[in-house]
């Protein structure tokens, strides 16, 4: 391969785990820019995610036999439903009570929700890893020197098109302005009439959705399942949320495929290779943060979500 | 088991009351306390996979010694029976009290009825001296077993000292090597065997160039090296070395680098849950090369995960019994034996423990000199995983890994 045939295909690479990380800490950001929680529990919602998709996938396995990708779309609609609710039920029971409560207090229970989750499904699965059988085919295609498959192309449209909804959820509508209002300060939007307790609610079912559509899209995409599966990319989407500005949500997007770009690319440089790609990456993002500690779009200032 | 612990539950909490004060107001409703606990210990007995299902065998006690033995003799067996190796220690002790159970019907050995003696080595050196120390004691005339090396390097003196030979199923790092003083014999192949299998079957296969890629554990590392100094002391090239991180899914940028260079093998040194990962994304990506893995990868799991990537897929794998031909009695008995499969080091127990016995008869007495003698003098000795003779060392003369290949689902031997 020449060099820009690897560049490309690296970029590929970089593009679609980039968007993975992109959408995992929209959930992080969203929840910091409302209620300035670090919500540890995101990557086990992620991981519920990928295993609720693996048992509603597994109910349709018979129904749609010739068109694997209609399975997968509805058991990804319905598992976002589930997992949402799932993100309501946490912050009702977890969350919410601790909102006036001193924030480390609320930490706490997130570390707790995270335990839970994550010791449940290691209990249910025994800690082993879970295929996730979908059907398709991995016939590849070239596009110029990039090889490429359908399920690929599929998951990076996907992807971009989630955060392309939500984008216009947060800035189109009542509920959006609603969200933003509420991280600018939510005591005086609590004075103005705005329910916050529901904002807060939504706020929640949207991030684990997009969590649990992450999480339905690396399984698909990866062809296994773990309950260890969150652990590494809710940190690498908690950094991509911080570099991008946390609270900011196009910042969540572009931080997250800048570290997947990062990783990717560093991966070829001589001498850093996969063994040290992610010192290499972290690094990187040391430096850019004395730079810029603000990250990629916040400001000093700014209007958070 | 639980009428034990609840009769010492009731001790325990019939006593507390006389403590005054309030906190142990919940105490002293014992029904309620008694039945959490029972409902915790029932929970766990449900969910913990539970001990090793070995029957009661320190010794046999209750049967009477068939009236044609001379009498009996003192085996000793240390594995660890508890801690986080119990389950495949288990496995072995269990492969031992089979393989005596069946020496004894055929007539014992020179006339005398075997019987054993456990050592239960914990998996942790100070227990293993504990354990080691108790068997001397006992005067058992041969020792058998091994499973963490760590465990049974401290115990290689004490049992020299004492002049007891000791069989070693299992353990077989290279450091055993330095510190045996003669007594102690190891059947299973040392670490660097596996390598040279791994170049020896590549070599037939006309492979020239090859990937390495570790997950970056001192094994999977240890491994990549050994077969990246073999490789290249056979004057082959190693084209590219690569690592993934434990709990990543995502490999495409180490298969964009494995499919540039092009390699004719990719030998993957790590465990099966990252293994299936990477066969699926190589094959997705289009690589069409020979894909082999090493033994932390020889479990079935591998090939339910990848699925129909896995087929064709190599394994440097120890000699577990699922795929020796020779020992399908073995399993059939076993799980008549006991409720469960025979793990990955059953076999080497079993030929352990023959090899032993072996030893005693060419020997033809129970004296420990003239077992050692017989044992450094075992000229191919065939056990379920193949001959077994000792070089100088005591060790092993061959590689006893053997290759294996996912073929319809299933590992199958390919040799």
């Amino acid at each position: 391969m020449t060099f820009w045939e690897i560049f490309l295909q690296q970029l590929f690479n970089g593009l679609l785990i980039g968007s993975f990380y992109g959408l995992v800490a929209i959930g992080y950001s969203m929840v910091y820019g409302i209620i300035k929680l670090l919500n540890f529990a995101h990557a086990d919602i992620y991981m519920s995610g990928a295993f609720v998709g693996l048992i509603t996938l597994s109910l349709f396995a018979n129904t749609f036999v010739g068109n694997a990708w209609l399975g997968i779309v509805l058991s990804l609609l319905i598992s976002m439903l589930l997992v949402g609710m799932l993100g309501v039920l946490i912050q009702r029971v977890a969350y919410r009570p601790m909102l006036k409560a001193p924030r480390l207090s609320i930490l706490i229970t997130a570390l707790a929700v995270s335990m839970l989750l994550y010791n449940t499904v290691m209990l249910l699965t025994q800690g082993q890893y879970k295929p996730f059988r979908t059907g398709l085919t991995h016939d590849s295609f070239f596009v110029g020197p990039l090889r490429l498959t359908e399920t690929r192309v599929v998951l990076l449209v996907a992807a971009i098109a989630l955060m392309i909804i939500l984008h216009l959820f947060i800035t189109r509508t009542m509920y959006g302005k609603a969200m933003r209002a509420i991280s600018l300060d939510r005591d005086t939007c609590q004075l103005m009439g705005i329910n916050v307790f529901q904002i807060v609610a939504i706020t929640f079912f949207v991030g684990s959705a997009l969590a649990a559509a992450a999480g339905i899209m690396a399984g698909v995409y990866y062809g296994t399942v773990h309950f260890y599966m969150g652990f590494l990319i809710g940190l690498k989407a908690f950094t991509s949320a911080v570099i991008g500005g946390i609270g900011i949500i196009p910042g969540a997007m572009l931080g997250g495929l800048l570290l997947g770009l990062l990783e990717s690319f560093s991966t070829q440089i001589p001498f850093v290779g996969t063994v040290w790609k992610d010192v290499f990456s972290f690094v990187f993002l040391i430096l850019f943060l004395l730079f810029r500690p603000t990250g990629i779009l916040g400001r000093a200032e700014s209007e958070r979500m | 088991m639980l009428p034990a612990i609840l009769f010492l539950l009731n001790k325990e909490v019939g006593a507390k009351p006389k403590i005054k004060g309030r906190s142990f107001k919940l105490l002293k409703n014992k029904n309620v306390l008694l039945l959490m606990l029972v409902a915790v210990f029932l929970v766990f007995g449900v969910f913990g996979c539970g001990g090793p299902a070995t029957p009661p065998a320190d010794e046999d006690a209750g049967e009477e010694p068939a009236a044609e033995f001379e009498g009996e003799v003192l085996l000793g067996i240390m594995v660890p029976t508890t801690g986080s190796e119990a389950s495949d220690g288990g496995d072995m002790e269990n492969a031992a009290l089979l393989a005596v159970e069946e020496i004894n019907a055929a007539g014992g050995v020179l006339g005398h009825k075997i019987v054993t003696s456990t050592g239960d080595d914990g998996c942790d050196p100070s227990k293993a001296t504990a354990a080691a120390s108790k068997l001397i004691s006992e005067e058992v005339f041969s020792v058998v077993g091994g499973y963490c090396s760590g465990a049974t390097l401290p115990t290689l003196k004490l049992y020299g000292d004492a002049g007891i030979p000791f069989v070693i199923a299992a353990s077989n790092a290279t450091t055993l090597i330095d510190e045996n003083p003669g007594w102690a014999f190891m059947i299973n192949s040392t670490g660097d065997a596996q390598a040279a299998k791994a170049l020896e079957w590549f070599e037939g296969l006309g492979v020239e160039t090859i990937s390495l890629v570790d997950d970056g554990s001192a094994f999977s590392v240890d491994l990549k090296d050994q077969t990246k100094a073999a490789w290249e002391a056979a004057g082959y090239a190693v084209l590219t070395e690569d690592r993934v991180e434990t709990g990543t899914q995502d490999f495409s940028a180490v298969v964009t680098k494995i499919m540039d260079a092009g390699p004719d093998a990719v030998y993957w040194t790590a465990y099966q849950g990252l293994g299936a990962l990477l066969i699926m994304q190589l094959r997705q990506n289009g690589y069409e090369g020979i894909i082999m893995v090493g033994d932390g990868s020889s479990a079935q799991e591998l090939i339910d995960l990848a699925g129909p990537d896995a087929e064709g897929v190599y394994c440097t794998a120890p000699p577990k019994v699922d795929f020796l031909p020779a020992a399908q009695d073995f399993i059939s008995g076993y799980k008549e034996m006991f409720p469960r499969e025979p793990g990955a080091y059953a076999g080497l127990m079993r030929d352990a423990t023959y090899l032993l016995v072996d030893a005693v008869e060419r020997a033809g007495s129970f004296d420990g000199e003239a077992i050692k003698a017989a044992l450094a003098a075992t000229d191919s000795f065939e056990g379920l995983s193949g001959p077994v003779e000792f070089t100088p060392q005591n060790t092993l003369n061959r590689s006893n890994f053997v290759i294996i290949v996912a073929k319809d689902g299933k590992w199958a031997l390919a040799e």
